[in-house]
């Protein structure tokens, strides 16, 4: 194992306490029986390979010093430092500035250009938009315009909001408050492309925060009564005459029980129960015209239930403990949970009154958590993968190019954009070969970035609308600039003759980019030359194992240590490193090496 | 037709296992003992149609199979849905009482080439209303039976040889559990020109030592590096063939389907040796619970012009013989309209045969529209029967009740 050769640096990196240093600079496999032990781990067995593993699940990785700062703590201080985080001032971090690009005249907005263009016949103006007068051509083009808008314009402003959470999660003094954020967010999986208003989105994003280690009960309630939701499960049109069972069915089978724990009829009495949980717009109203008195029968209780009701009867049930708790404990822990240790987390969960905090904490703590099987067997999730590397580079702020939302996306993860209303799967199905090698290549373009070539995705103009826009400006007529192809779905563009929606799209999209500000565009500051001379390394071996070390949760076994000596060998045509025009360059190929291996897909 | 720099026979050279063998085995198999006794050694079975590919469509999020073929003979069809309902003079009438939405103007092109067979009332007993389960019961294709494979990983894992590469392709952001295979590695990728390793062929070569398969004590780390292994080593094949890819057919536009079926007829030009195609049209698009009839027409209209464009593609390639397609979706939707001018989770629903081969036609017997169970219709016909009609007829695979775990009647839908 090559981890002996770290001692050296790791005598420096953790100069202030020498008994740290034996168990930290050798690779340490933890004994057999912490698996499913959910006691304390003890100090004398804290080190700082521990505290790496600590700080990986609990928050987003640290640097070398971080992580020794934390090594330096009993293990049930560290901890505490990341769960009893409101105690940490975070008043310091920005608030997300928005740029405003709604107007009254949108609320409410339409479920679809067909309903806006229904209502603007009927009232003569719509989204704000007035129609034109009769005898004009295309008299309702304004409203589609705008509707075309408002899309484009809060998918801007939800990339924006996605960004200021990516900073949030780098640069936070309370790393497992975004962490658990984030987990809530997947948990209760809400999708700008349904909902269409960042607004609501960001609304949900302070709720979840600001309940994130709280109590179950309060997140649940919050959940059901948030516009954003309630717009993504179409509760708004769950009434009295006609239930929908989308947010009763979630509710029990993704939110809180899991599916085989209910009947469909137990789905429909929920649905009648929470008919008139709706919104005005930003904030949740009770419409009690819509709403079923009537008595109901849900596993097993019977009366005039109303949503309450049933969010009380289902945390009466052990299964909601057992089903919550395993899910966090996947997150934070592992992929397989033991049926003991589920049963065990759900009762103490449920005893509690559903607190958070005192379930993450325990798993935290627990021996399981630093067993062999916990210990660097998760793939990251994008947002982890990126966020984390940057933390680990040093950075204090999110580079913006490349993009970081187009990164993440590219590997299957938006903020603000959960596939569906599961959220997102987790685990293996990140990988697949695409996505592997899109993992290695996002770093790439992060160390050599393309400051030219780079095309601003909150700026993306559409291959259609490049065209519309080119054949606008040879003077082309709208019918004649919004041809394309012969498929049927082509030939409809311009049927009505009251608008045309290709040429909506191409209005919208411009008027969106001069509404919404831009996301200011800059590369990574990255000084890789630094991260080594920090550390003495002034050896091809020596850098090789810094950034091993720094980077990566495993070690490497000895046959791939020596591809990256040789690599960085050959760039530097000598095997000490030596300050130079092309080292930091070399140094980056390196990295990106080792940030391209599958070991480094591991936290 | 296409150009290539890359051949079918590179490909294979290149993406073998086990070369001690069959690196010294003749490129294609002449049906000769030496041959037979060749693939016999490697443990292979002997197929019937080797040339076949099968594509399967999934539409997911639950489509309303009811506005889908639309059973306008019903009376009780529109007094079910008095406002979502298509009106009569709308339908393309394609056969007795049933024809298809107004905007499926591609499906009644393919049904009168004889191109197209519709399945009535596909569904299982017992089935359920979530999106999950019953996706995962269509794509493990056993219903309420927690099986951990994929019904066309099973397909593979019986008939196809394992020590050939990318047998599955799977174009999507994620693998479906449809394709989860034991001996198979299916490969997955979205965007075919973003599926290359970057760097220079000095980073490039690094990256391929670092890659190697590997077994270790972390299942994850192993799994892992096999991924990293098979990306390295098809990216570039997928590549290229994909960006050399031209055709003069309108797939019409829309919601992936159309992009992810020209990949398909792409790697079908450039000889890829891919017997099972995999593609969605992701998102739950189909999920139409509120103001359904604009969406859902925009819905069927992309994926009948992508369809009818890929089947035409294939004709064009010269190998629309070899080609069939099969589409379905988790479950179809609840015959009453809801009250937000959309339809709830739903059973039974059609699903669709098409390709060249296929005689086409209307195949099982429609639910009846009064005879519900709770709201929904009562299912006509397993859907396994269709699966059984894919392997068994068109794949010519004799171990179909093996994969698909009991006897299943198929249709005769291949002549």
């Amino acid at each position: 194992m090559t981890r002996g050769s770290l001692r050296p640096l790791l005598v420096v990196l953790l100069f202030s306490v020498c008994a740290l240093t034996v168990p930290a600079s050798a690779w340490v496999d933890p004994p057999d029986g912490w698996k499913g032990d959910l006691a304390p781990i003890s100090a004398s067995d804290w080190n700082a390979q521990r505290a790496a593993h600590l700080i990986e699940r609990a928050g987003f990785g640290a640097t070398p010093e971080e992580i020794s700062r934390l090594a330096e703590m009993t293990p049930e201080r560290a901890v505490a430092s990341l769960v009893d985080y409101e105690a940490i001032d975070a008043s310091a971090l920005k608030p997300f500035e928005e740029s405003g690009i709604w107007d009254p005249g949108m609320d409410p907005f339409p479920p679809s250009r067909a309903e806006a263009v229904r209502r603007a016949r009927e009232h003569g103006e719509g989204l704000g938009e007035k129609v034109l007068p009769p005898g004009t051509q295309r008299r309702l083009q304004p409203v589609v315009d705008k509707f075309f808008y408002s899309l484009t314009a809060n998918n801007i402003e939800t990339q924006r909001l996605g960004l200021w959470w990516a900073k949030r999660m780098l640069v936070t003094p309370r790393p497992l408050e975004e962490k658990l954020t984030l987990f809530w967010h997947g948990h209760f999986a809400t999708g700008q492309n349904k909902v269409r208003d960042y607004r609501m989105l960001f609304q949900q994003n302070r709720m979840l925060r600001a309940n994130a280690s709280g109590n179950l009960r309060d997140l649940l309630v919050g959940i059901l009564t948030d516009p954003g939701m309630l717009v993504y499960l179409d509760n708004g049109e769950n009434i009295k005459s006609h239930p929908n069972e989308n947010f009763g069915r979630e509710l029990l089978e993704l939110f809180t029980m899991g599916v085989g724990n209910y009947s469909e009829r137990d789905v429909r009495e929920a649905a009648r129960a929470f008919t008139g949980w709706t919104n005005d717009v930003l904030t949740y109203k009770f419409d009690s015209a819509e709403h079923d008195f009537g008595n109901k029968t849900f596993l097993g209780r019977t009366g005039a239930l109303n949503g309450d009701d049933i969010i009380d009867t289902i945390l009466a049930q052990p299964v909601t403990g057992e089903f919550v708790a395993g899910k966090l404990y996947r997150y934070f822990v592992r992929e397989d949970i033991s049926s003991d240790v589920k049963a065990e987390l759900g009762r103490s969960f449920r005893a509690s009154g559903y607190q958070i905090k005192p379930l993450v904490r325990r798993m935290l703590l627990s021996k399981d958590f630093y067993s062999a099987p916990s210990v660097a067997t998760q793939i990251k999730s994008p947002v982890h993968l990126v966020v984390s590397t940057y933390r680990k580079m040093g950075l204090r702020d999110v580079p913006t190019i490349p993009d970081f939302g187009r990164m993440t996306g590219g590997l299957g993860q938006t903020l603000f954009e959960p596939p569906n209303v599961a959220g997102w799967a987790g685990g293996r199905t990140w990988i697949t070969p695409a996505t592997l090698l899109q993992r290695g290549n996002l770093f790439r373009d992060v160390m050599f970035p393309d400051v030219k070539g780079f095309r601003p995705p909150d700026r993306a103009m559409s291959a259609t609308d490049t065209r519309v826009g080119e054949r606008l400006a040879q003077g082309m007529n709208i019918t004649e600039a919004t041809r394309e192809g012969d498929a049927e779905s082509n030939k409809m563009v311009d049927r009505d003759e009251d608008y045309n929606t290709r040429y909506g799209g191409y209005a919208g999209n411009l008027l969106a980019f001069k509404r919404t500000k831009p996301i200011p565009r800059q590369p990574a500051s990255i000084d890789v030359t630094a991260m080594i001379t920090g550390a003495h390394a002034d050896t091809v071996d020596k850098v090789v194992d810094h950034l091993v070390h720094r980077f990566l949760s495993v070690p490497l076994a000895d046959k791939d240590r020596a591809v990256l000596v040789s690599f960085l060998h050959d760039k530097l045509g000598s095997s000490t490193v030596r300050p130079s025009e092309t080292l930091e360059s070399s140094l980056r190929e390196l990295l990106y090496l080792v940030l391209s291996t599958p070991e480094y897909q591991l936290g | 037709m296409v150009r290539c720099n890359c051949s079918r026979r590179d490909f294979i050279a290149r993406g073998m296992y086990g070369l001690g063998l069959s690196a010294g085995l003749p490129f294609i198999l002449n049906q000769t003992s030496a041959a037979l006794a060749a693939q016999a050694l490697q443990g292979t079975s002997i197929e019937k149609h080797p040339n076949r590919i099968l594509v399967v469509i999934e539409l997911s999020g639950g489509n309303d199979g009811l506005n889908t073929v639309v059973p306008f003979g019903d009376a009780e069809y529109y007094k079910a849905r008095p406002k979502l309902g298509i009106p009569e003079r709308e339908v393309i009438k394609v056969a007795d009482g049933f024809g298809f939405h107004p905007s499926m103007v591609g499906f009644e092109r393919l049904f009168k080439d004889g191109s197209l067979a519709v399945v009535h009332g596909c569904g299982y007993d017992h089935p359920s209303l979530s999106h999950f389960s019953s996706m995962g019961f269509w794509h493990t294709g056993v219903p309420n039976g927690g099986e951990s494979l994929g019904w066309l990983g099973r397909v593979a894992d019986e008939t196809l040889d394992a020590s050939q590469r990318n047998l599955i392709v799977n174009l999507g952001t994620s693998q479906s559990l449809a394709v989860r295979s034991r001996k198979h590695s299916p490969l997955v990728f979205d965007d075919p020109a973003r599926f290359r390793r970057d760097g220079t062929d000095a980073e490039k070569q690094a990256l391929a030592e670092l890659s190697e398969t590997r077994t270790t004590s972390n299942a994850t780390l192993d799994f892992l590096a096999s991924t990293a292994h098979n990306a390295t080593e098809s990216s570039d094949f997928v590549r290229s063939a994909s960006s050399a890819y031209r055709t003069p057919v309108d797939y019409g536009q829309g919601g992936g389907l159309a992009g992810n079926l020209q990949r398909v007829a792409a790697l079908i030009a450039a000889e890829m040796p891919t017997r099972l195609y995999y593609v969605t049209y992701q998102g739950n698009n189909f999920d139409t619970h509120v103001q359904q009839a604009d969406l859902h027409s925009r819905l069927l209209m992309y994926t009948a012009d992508a369809v009818r464009g890929f089947i035409d593609d294939v004709k064009r390639l010269g190998r629309g013989d070899d080609v069939a397609l099969m589409i379905f979706t988790e479950f179809g939707r609840r015959v009453e309209e809801n009250g937000s001018l959309g339809t709830d989770h739903g059973t039974a629903t059609p699903m669709f045969i098409v390709g060249k081969s296929v005689k086409g036609g209307f195949y099982g017997k429609a639910p009846s529209l009064t005879d519900l169970d709770d709201g929904n219709l009562e299912m006509t016909t397993d859907f396994r029967r269709v699966y059984a009609t894919m392997t068994g007829e068109w794949l010519g695979c004799s171990q179909t009740p093996a994969i698909l775990r009991g006897q299943f009647e198929t249709f005769k839908v291949f002549a």
